[in-house]
């Protein structure tokens, strides 16, 4: 075992696990009852949600159609499904699905 | 609502059940992880280590670019630090959906497993009226850390040229996590939110052009909830 790996995987983890962790134990919402932090946390989930799809879809960007077209399929296969079922699994396999169909189509 | 009004609390096998679309969304990824770590000179064990002790998908792989290129040991800790400073948030915006009388007595369990997704995830639950237990959060994100070990030690065990014969099935896998955030983001939304998704979308794509990937994702998610300040 590389020692200097342990080190930092140990750092990292102990933070981690304080990101997450600490402010549900000390549910530090609570100070925030009824004023702008409220605000702020109640609008934290959609933008964090909104964040990492955008985050997500970027790199597959590109002005090649070629490649981009599986993303465009994969992606309305997603708004589709949801349209219809309201059902985030479904959704999620029907977009990979989509994409995988697509890109084995394109070749 | 009163509490006889009250949906029963769901249950760890049920939480168990909701992690289904992100076991799926994480196999695929961390059998890559695996397959990136022995590729850059680690061992199955050390690759398996990473996964078990950081837990956290982008700053894993930036965790052997550091180490595989000789940073030093803290210089490469604190950058991955740094990158998961937005899991702060998470918490306290969980919890105020979950509401003031919500358990925490275990926390500091299920708590480590608020990854991005699993966050999402049950926001996601309780925005569609799903009551909060912990039973189903510690479900929920031990379906998620197991498929993540287990797709790591696949990965790296299965060595780098795993699925280098079937593109079509790499990049639909690889689609899976996109396709899972924005069907999340289709089921919370609503009219009230659109500023806020607007706002993070955007500073997203402004910041991860300007300055790097990581400040994007940081950035949006600071400006999107920000947004929610503005009275409407």
């Amino acid at each position: 075992m590389n020692w200097d790996l342990l080190t930092v995987a140990v750092l990292a983890g102990a933070a981690n696990w304080a990101f997450r962790a600490l402010p549900v134990i000390t549910r530090s919402d609570r100070m925030a009852a009824g004023g702008w932090l409220e605000r702020f946390l109640s609008a934290t989930g959609p933008a964090a949600i909104a964040t990492l799809f955008v985050a997500a879809i970027l790199p597959a960007l590109t002005p090649d159609v070629r490649a981009l077209a599986p993303v465009i399929v994969g992606t309305l296969a997603v708004l589709g499904l949801y349209a219809a079922r309201r059902s985030v699994v479904l959704a999620m396999l029907a977009g990979a699905v989509a994409h995988g169909l697509a890109t084995w189509a394109l070749g | 609502m009163t509490e006889e009004t009250l949906p029963t609390k769901p249950t760890f096998a049920q939480g168990l059940a909701a992690s289904l679309p992100i076991v799926m969304g994480y196999l695929p990824i961390a059998f890559s992880f695996g397959v990136a770590a022995t590729r850059a000179g680690f061992s199955a064990t050390e690759a398996f280590a990473l996964s078990l002790i950081i837990y956290a998908g982008a700053s894993q792989f930036l965790a052997l670019a550091l180490l595989s290129s000789g940073a030093p040991v803290l210089v490469a800790a604190f950058t991955l630090i740094a990158m998961n400073l937005r899991h702060v948030l998470y918490g306290p915006a969980l919890m105020r959906e979950a509401g003031d009388r919500a358990s925490t007595r275990h926390a500091w369990a299920w708590a480590w497993g608020l990854t991005d997704e699993v966050f999402g995830q049950a926001l996601g639950a309780l925005a569609r009226g799903q009551r909060f237990s912990e039973a189903w959060m510690f479900g929920l994100g031990l379906g998620a850390y197991a498929a993540w070990v287990l797709g790591t030690v696949a990965g790296a065990v299965a060595g780098g040229s795993a699925l280098e014969g079937w593109p079509a099935l790499s990049a639909g896998l690889g689609f899976m996590l996109p396709a899972l955030f924005l069907a999340l983001l289709l089921s919370i939304l609503s009219r009230r939110q659109l500023p806020v998704i607007a706002v993070a979308g955007l500073v997203t794509v402004a910041g991860t052009l300007a300055i790097s990937a990581t400040s994007g994702i940081l950035l949006g998610m600071l400006a999107g909830a920000a947004a929610g300040l503005v009275r409407r």
